[in-house]
């Protein structure tokens, strides 16, 4: 569905994109992590024919398309639906959701009863109330803008659909009926989507995710995998230790099995190690030892997280150490 | 204690808006220079006269030598000597038929804005200059210019004055109340028929490009349509021809309701509204212009009031300009209600075909305005 070989951007001198490669199948969901600057909007921009020829190279398909051909845009730009991080760029909100409908409609020189048709059915999908179809968008709540605007960008019947940031500027307890409502569309009408994303919990509902960095794909597979790749397959320790301080961490670092050690909270540590069933009474026996109070302590499996936490910490760890080398 | 943060915070604030700061320091040295250079910069000619003298005729009066000296000191006073008049053209008749022939002609002088005031020197004019009796001044205005009737009546008061100083002339002129031509007739509603071809193209400018002058930049979903296959030149163009249709319907309330206010025109109503159409489409053209160019709502208000304040001041109307140079009389030409308003006088008051130099000018603004607008919207960075 969307293939991605080589894939460099540079603005200038600024070499923003470097050798990505990913393949994304039919109905899959990719979620695209990384922190600020990290590129996942430039991919997106590339994919979504935003960025001129002339400013990336590579061997980039999107519905079998290539954005590289300015004769294909148009046909790419039919194939794949966008969902805008806020709802203002997406919605007219003085018009009501089946008046968004039929301008968004035909931007896509589609027939307007079938896609009013189509609309309803995913309001249905998405829980839009009726009695709010033919309401102006301003008086609808946040939850149900946010719902409309995946909407809108599904009117067409897209083969792709790119959401930024769908999670940002809703409260915790919607953030997880937005990732729901994603799934359940993804589901029902096996429409390939991207999530560009902060939010790492939205990792829960995608099929691959992937891991940027300064503009390189550092990692891209299931979550599942991704975590089981980290030392005895992911097995966490949490302990909570009286008066944690730098100190102290520094002493339980000294423990020889220890792989990562990663402050989670005020008095939280999170221990990964090789070996992890037999290193475990042994790393508690030498915290006894050295008088390291545990007051709790628990064991689980990495959360998606809590893996990219690990992962981007080693990243800056490796350019940490090359730096210094070059420095001597 | 807080007071001063807070103004320094302001000062901090105005200083990193340039847009703002250009409004306030560069644009108007901008409008002052222009406003200089079609204004103040040497002997202004204000109005432009043409003379017919009588005076080679005979006399009848009971004067004791038939003279004709002094009409030609008049004309040549009129001609060279004073700062705010220019001589157009100036006839000798001799008999009444080249009066009327001479006549004939500096009315349609008149009517076509050429000049604007017919000057004549009576038969007896150089006989009661020699007899020191008050000579008769005879002249026909440009009536269809309110303003201008009072500034040309106290202008004719210098080739007067310098006349009776080359003469040694004692006695005053007599001067007749002027004959005005293409004056809104009195049983016609003057106020709003002088009005009308400055207030309504004021109106339609200033109401179309308000309507337009938001219609790109604050238009928030705008640029998600370009991830649709909408091209950028199919927004321009809708944008066009959606507002264009608002201002025709726009424009046709407006002249119902002119007319039934009781519009006084000589010429066809029918170019009287193409004319208005014009204007209006111009109008949505500054707009969008407007709209492509400003990165902000904040920055499309100020431009907008900047090319409102630049569109008045220029127009000719509201004092007389006198260009010189020629790239600022293209810049005058480029600014709407300098062409629109001699238009609509021309049809209403004169009964004028529209002059064709300022249909020119008026479409090919419009036509410079969206190809501009287009350009900068085709080259505008546009994310989502």
């Amino acid at each position: 569905m969307v293939n991605v070989e080589n894939l460099n951007v540079k603005f200038g001198e600024n070499h923003v994109i470097h050798d990505v490669n990913f393949i994304v199948n039919q109905g899959e969901i990719i979620g695209l992590f990384g922190i600020s600057g990290a590129g996942k909007t430039t991919i997106v921009r590339v994919l979504t024919c935003q960025i001129e020829k002339k400013h990336w190279t590579g061997n980039v398909k999107v519905t079998d398309l290539s954005p590289a051909k300015k004769t294909n845009h148009s046909l790419i730009l039919t194939n794949i639906g966008y969902v805008p991080q806020l709802e203002l760029l997406n919605l007219y909100f003085d018009l009501s959701p089946i008046d968004n409908v039929e301008v968004f409609t035909s931007t896509y020189g589609k027939n307007k009863k079938e896609a009013i048709k189509i609309a309803k059915s995913l309001f249905k999908i998405l829980d839009l109330p009726e009695d709010t179809w033919n309401k102006r968008v301003k008086h609808m709540s946040g939850g149900e803008k946010k719902r409309l605007s995946m909407a809108i960008g599904l009117i067409h019947r897209p083969s792709v659909l790119f959401l930024d940031e769908p999670t940002t500027g809703v409260d915790a307890s919607k953030r997880y009926d937005i990732l729901t409502y994603l799934k359940k569309l993804n589901q029902t009408l096996n429409t390939t989507m991207f999530i560009i994303t902060h939010d790492l919990e939205s990792a829960l509902i995608c099929d691959k995710a992937a891991i940027l960095r300064e503009g390189k794909l550092l990692e891209f597979d299931t979550p599942q995998k991704l975590i089981s790749s980290l030392p005895s397959k992911g097995l966490v320790a949490r302990f909570t230790v009286e008066h944690l301080n730098e100190k102290l961490i520094d002493y339980i670092k000294k423990f020889s099995a220890i792989k990562t050690l990663l402050r989670v909270g005020n008095e939280e540590i999170e221990v990964l190690m090789d070996d992890f069933e037999e290193n475990l009474p042994k790393l508690i026996q030498y915290m006894i030892d050295n008088n390291i109070k545990i007051n709790s302590m628990s064991k689980d499996f990495a959360s998606f997280r809590r893996y990219f936490q690990i992962r981007i910490q080693e990243e800056e760890e490796k350019e940490k150490k090359f730096k210094d080398s070059e420095g001597d | 204690m807080y007071l001063g943060g807070l103004v320094r915070k302001e000062f901090g604030r105005i200083r990193s808006n340039k847009r703002t700061l250009l409004l306030l320091f560069v644009i108007p040295i901008i409008l002052i220079v222009v406003f200089g250079l079609t204004t103040g910069v040497g002997i202004t000619k204000l109005f432009t006269s043409a003379i017919i003298t009588c005076d080679d005729m005979p006399t009848y009066d009971d004067f004791p030598n038939n003279s004709s000296k002094y009409d030609d000191t008049f004309i040549s006073i009129m001609q060279y000597n004073t700062s705010s008049w220019d001589l157009y053209r100036y006839y000798n008749a001799t008999n009444s038929e080249e009066y009327d022939n001479a006549y004939h002609n500096c009315y349609n002088f008149l009517k076509n804005g050429d000049i604007h005031i017919i000057i004549i020197l009576p038969a007896n004019f150089s006989e009661s200059v020699e007899n020191k009796i008050s000579p008769v001044l005879i002249y026909y205005i440009d009536g269809s210019d309110l303003a201008a009737i009072t500034a040309i009546e106290v202008a004719i008061q210098e080739p007067i004055a310098l006349f009776r100083a080359e003469t040694d002339m004692i006695a005053n002129f007599t001067m007749m109340v002027p004959y005005l031509e293409f004056d809104v007739p009195f049983w016609e509603s003057a106020i709003l028929n002088y009005a009308i071809p400055i207030i309504l193209p004021i109106i339609i400018l200033g109401t179309t490009i308000n309507l337009t002058s938001l219609s790109i930049v604050a238009e928030g979903p705008l640029p998600r349509m370009l991830v649709t296959p909408t091209a950028k030149r199919e927004i321009i163009l809708s944008k066009l021809i959606a507002n264009s249709v608002i201002m025709m319907l726009q424009s046709t309330e407006i002249f119902i309701m002119i007319s039934f206010f009781g519009l006084y025109s000589l010429g066809s109503l029918f170019y009287f509204f193409l004319v208005l159409l014009m204007i209006g489409f111009c109008g949505i053209c500054i707009g969008l212009f407007i709209s492509t160019l400003s990165p902000t709502e904040q920055s499309a208000n100020q431009m907008y009031l900047i090319m409102f304040i630049m569109i008045i001041l220029f127009s000719g109307s509201v004092l007389p300009l006198n260009a010189d140079l020629q790239g600022v009389q293209i810049f005058i030409n480029l600014l709407p209600l300098s062409n629109a308003v001699p238009l609509i006088t021309d049809i209403t008051l004169k009964g004028l075909f529209p002059n064709l130099e300022n249909l020119f000018w008026l479409n090919l603004s419009s036509l410079i305005y969206i190809i501009l607008a287009y350009i900068i919207y085709m080259f505008k960075k546009l994310e989502v």
